[in-house]
């Protein structure tokens, strides 16, 4: 007798439960897998194209696509287009410019009306105004309000006596006249991200605070700006990121002039793009662009995680 | 760990992925369905107004009783001042012959992106593009719009059509727009510059109508007061503008010499320098605080508020001087050819809208476009659209209205103006070249650089622009 072939062996693992238990290991990732893959070709097909594209020169003979390889060509062009320095300059006054004043004037609201105990509601609501206007409609508001003969400013002026400026025809007013209407528009969404950080901070600290003796400003100073300083970092970054972007506004109240007073390089790119139809040499520069911000981001998500550490 | 939850969970992500997937299939579904669709019934039900659509006797003929409605055909129009002009065209069109027509109305800003799509669709959604002067040559040069005589060889071009030198043909030899290019596009916006002025303010100082521009400058100085402004330069943008001050002092910014092939930049000569000077002082020295500010309808609003005595502009604003609803001038307003720099120099930039039939068109489709094109650009058709306040292209409609006692007295001005029209640069890189001037034009007037300056720059960025699209060019001049 053979024990050896008589012991019972344990069965080896069939086909159907090998799968299954694959199934069961790697379940969460093909549950998310579609998801993965359709977020990644939405965001890997464009921006392989626009690098594609930068690198080329596209143009449509007979409704067909052309893609001519031109390797940096397009960097040497935009190294010798003299507007392309002037439009970044601006950009980056402006991007400076409005990041610095609205992060100021919003937090600022946002202490005041987080420290308010009437009308919260109402403060909100009408700060959140702004925010809620398509930029299409505040380009035109603004672009009447400026107006140099019809004007609402400059008729209050003349009410008072004040001859009122060319707003936007003046080449040292236009860019200060862009940077107020974009603080109108914008500082009620940095108002926004930093009031919901200063109302998700625990009350007790400031209480405690309070009960050891520390001012109103101590507790500031000590308490609610360092706790406030991740949410600070986020809405900045995100600010940062939408006015490297800006378009609307300028396009609607100065197209960029007078001269290139306000020519920035969102503007410029649509130009290029749209107006002049170099797909390949719009596309390089919208990459530049996308590489600077991503410079900033970087810088802030370092920012951050210093904060965070 | 119990298996069970996570055994609910597992039922649970399938169960909402396989309603994704079936939503998914639905709405891409949905899509196919929406995009496979005949674009011109989508255009009808959804663009063309009820007066635009063919009445409902002419959809269902009998085969005895009239000849076959021809296939309903889009049109991408801009909404302009003259469009109402132009629906009445079509409206006419559809009542005499039954071919249904719809138009799909797009602000300018949506006009060349709209009609580069539809050149590289499968099949274009349209049957007939409106292109702007700036915008056609790419569509000829690219082979986008197709060559009238390819769908009707035995077309002719009615002499009495005035071609704006020759903004209707395409060289391809040469790249160029010329007399003996291939006609590609059919003109239907006759727009060109004309000057305007207060007739009753230069009588009562016993000025004439200027013809030169020293004549202009002497009436600024006369009428230039605290409450109105001298003259006002288009200064958004301000190429065109300057364009006909250029050619008045006979210079221009790029010239082909036909013989040898070579292109000439020109924006650095003397008569460049002498038309900027002329247009800088005008502009300065008489012009609004704002003077740097001022677009089409800033300077239409001016004139019409009487806040200005002259100005050159678009023929098409004449119009907006004559309604009660937004003019305080009717009736003091006149127009003649814009001035020279000597009597005889007169010269008006042509800023002229084409339509041009797409390549990517079933032949059923460009024959029913270029019917209606015929239709549109006889003489009987211009006389009713230049009626309904539209611009003509034709030079003997211009020639009867000028009696009109409506519209006269800037009917006979564009009539008057025709020997003066000259184009500006055609060429597929004019958008870039006029990115040039405008930036050019607009640092010099705000006196960011110098008026030598900016023509320098200017045509050495030109110069750069055409060396670089493969173009023979001539050194550029000291």
């Amino acid at each position: 007798m053979n024990l050896s072939s008589s012991a019972p062996t344990p069965r080896s693992p069939g086909l159907v439960s090998r799968i299954g238990n694959f199934i069961d290991r790697t379940f969460q990732y093909w549950t998310i897998a579609p998801l993965v893959i359709t977020l990644l070709l939405l965001v890997a097909y464009p921006s392989v194209q626009l690098l594609r594209m930068s690198v080329s020169e596209v143009d449509i003979v007979k409704g067909q696509t052309v893609w001519t390889f031109v390797g940096a060509k397009h960097l040497e062009t935009a190294l010798q287009d003299p507007v392309v320095p002037v439009a970044f300059k601006n950009t980056l006054v402006f991007v400076i410019a409005v990041v610095i004043i609205e992060t100021i004037l919003s937090l600022l609201i946002s202490i005041l009306v987080s420290r308010s105990h009437h009308l919260v509601g109402l403060y909100r609501t009408v700060l959140l105004i702004p925010l809620l206007v398509p930029p299409i409609a505040i380009g035109t508001m603004w672009r009447l309000m400026y107006d140099y003969n019809y004007g609402f400013i400059n008729q209050a002026l003349a009410l008072i006596g004040i001859a009122g400026p060319t707003w936007t025809a003046s080449p040292k007013l236009a860019m200060p006249s862009i940077i107020l209407v974009d603080l109108w528009h914008w500082t009620s969404f940095m108002f926004l991200i930093i009031l919901a950080g200063l109302e998700s901070q625990p009350v007790e600290l400031n209480e405690a605070a309070r009960v050891d003796g520390a001012t109103e400003t101590q507790i500031l100073r000590y308490i609610t700006l360092p706790l406030l300083r991740p949410t600070l970092v986020t809405a900045v970054m995100l600010r940062t990121i939408f006015a490297f972007k800006v378009f609307d506004e300028i396009f609607l109240l100065t197209g960029g002039g007078p001269g290139t007073a306000t020519e920035v390089i969102s503007l410029y790119i649509y130009k290029v793009f749209s107006g002049q139809f170099r797909l390949g040499y719009a596309s390089f520069l919208a990459l530049a662009l996308a590489l600077i911000i991503s410079v900033f981001v970087i810088f802030y998500r370092r920012l951050a995680q210093r904060t965070t550490a | 760990m119990n298996p069970r939850p996570l055994k609910k969970v597992k039922q649970g992500l399938l169960s909402t992925l396989s309603l994704l997937v079936v939503v998914s299939f639905l709405l891409t579904a949905c899509g196919t369905t929406a995009t496979t669709e005949a674009p011109a019934p989508t255009q009808a039900a959804t663009e063309g107004s009820p007066a635009t659509q063919a009445p409902a006797t002419v959809e269902a003929p009998t085969a005895t009783e009239e000849p076959k409605p021809l296939p309903a055909i889009t049109i991408l129009i801009n909404e302009s001042p003259w469009l109402a002009g132009f629906e009445a065209l079509v409206n006419k069109y559809v009542e005499e012959t039954g071919n249904p027509v719809n138009l799909n109305r797009t602000p300018f800003n949506g006009m060349l992106e709209k009609s580069r799509n539809a050149v590289q669709a499968s099949e274009s959604e349209f049957d007939i593009l409106t292109l702007n002067e700036q915008w056609y040559m790419q569509f000829y040069a690219d082979g986008l719009v197709t060559p009238i005589k390819e769908i009707k060889p035995s077309f002719e071009l009615d002499p009495q059509i005035i071609e704006y030198e020759w903004a209707t043909r395409w060289d391809p030899a040469l790249g160029y727009s010329s007399q003996n290019g291939e006609l590609y596009g059919l003109p239907i916006n006759g727009n060109i510059m004309l000057f305007f002025y207060r007739k009753d303010l230069f009588e009562a100082n016993g000025l004439a109508a200027p013809q030169t521009w020293a004549d202009v400058e002497a009436a600024a100085q006369a009428l230039k007061n605290d409450e109105m402004a001298g003259y006002v330069v288009r200064a958004n943008p301000p190429n065109w503008e300057f364009q006909a001050f250029l050619a008045s002092y006979g210079g221009n910014v790029i010239k082909l010499d036909e013989q040898t092939g070579e292109w000439e930049v020109n924006l650095n000569s003397p008569e460049a320098l002498a038309a900027l000077t002329t247009w800088l002082k005008l502009g300065r020295d008489y012009g609004p605080a704002n003077y740097a500010d001022n677009g089409q309808a800033e300077m239409i609003a001016l004139m019409a508020s009487g806040k200005i005595p002259q100005m050159v502009l678009v023929g098409a604003s004449a119009p907006d001087f004559d309604n009660p609803e937004k003019s305080i001038v009717i009736g003091n307003v006149a127009a003649v050819p814009v001035p020279g720099s000597e009597a005889g120099m007169n010269a008006t930039m042509s800023g002229i809208w084409v339509m041009g039939i797409p390549h990517n068109l079933p032949d059923e489709r460009k024959q029913a476009a270029l019917t209606f094109l015929e239709w549109a650009l006889s003489k009987d058709a211009q006389l009713f659209y230049a009626q309904a306040g539209a611009i003509p292209v034709r030079q003997d409609v211009y020639e009867e209205m000028a009696n009109d006692p409506k519209r006269g007295w800037w009917m006979k001005a564009m009539a008057d103006s025709t020997p003066f029209i000259h184009a500006q640069p055609r060429l597929a890189e004019t958008p870039q070249i006029i990115e040039v001037l405008d930036r050019r034009l607009k640092q010099a007037l705000i006196a960011e650089i110098t008026p030598e300056q900016a023509l320098l720059e200017g045509a050495k960025e030109i110069h750069k622009i055409l060396t670089d699209a493969g173009y023979k060019v001539k050194p550029l001049a000291d």
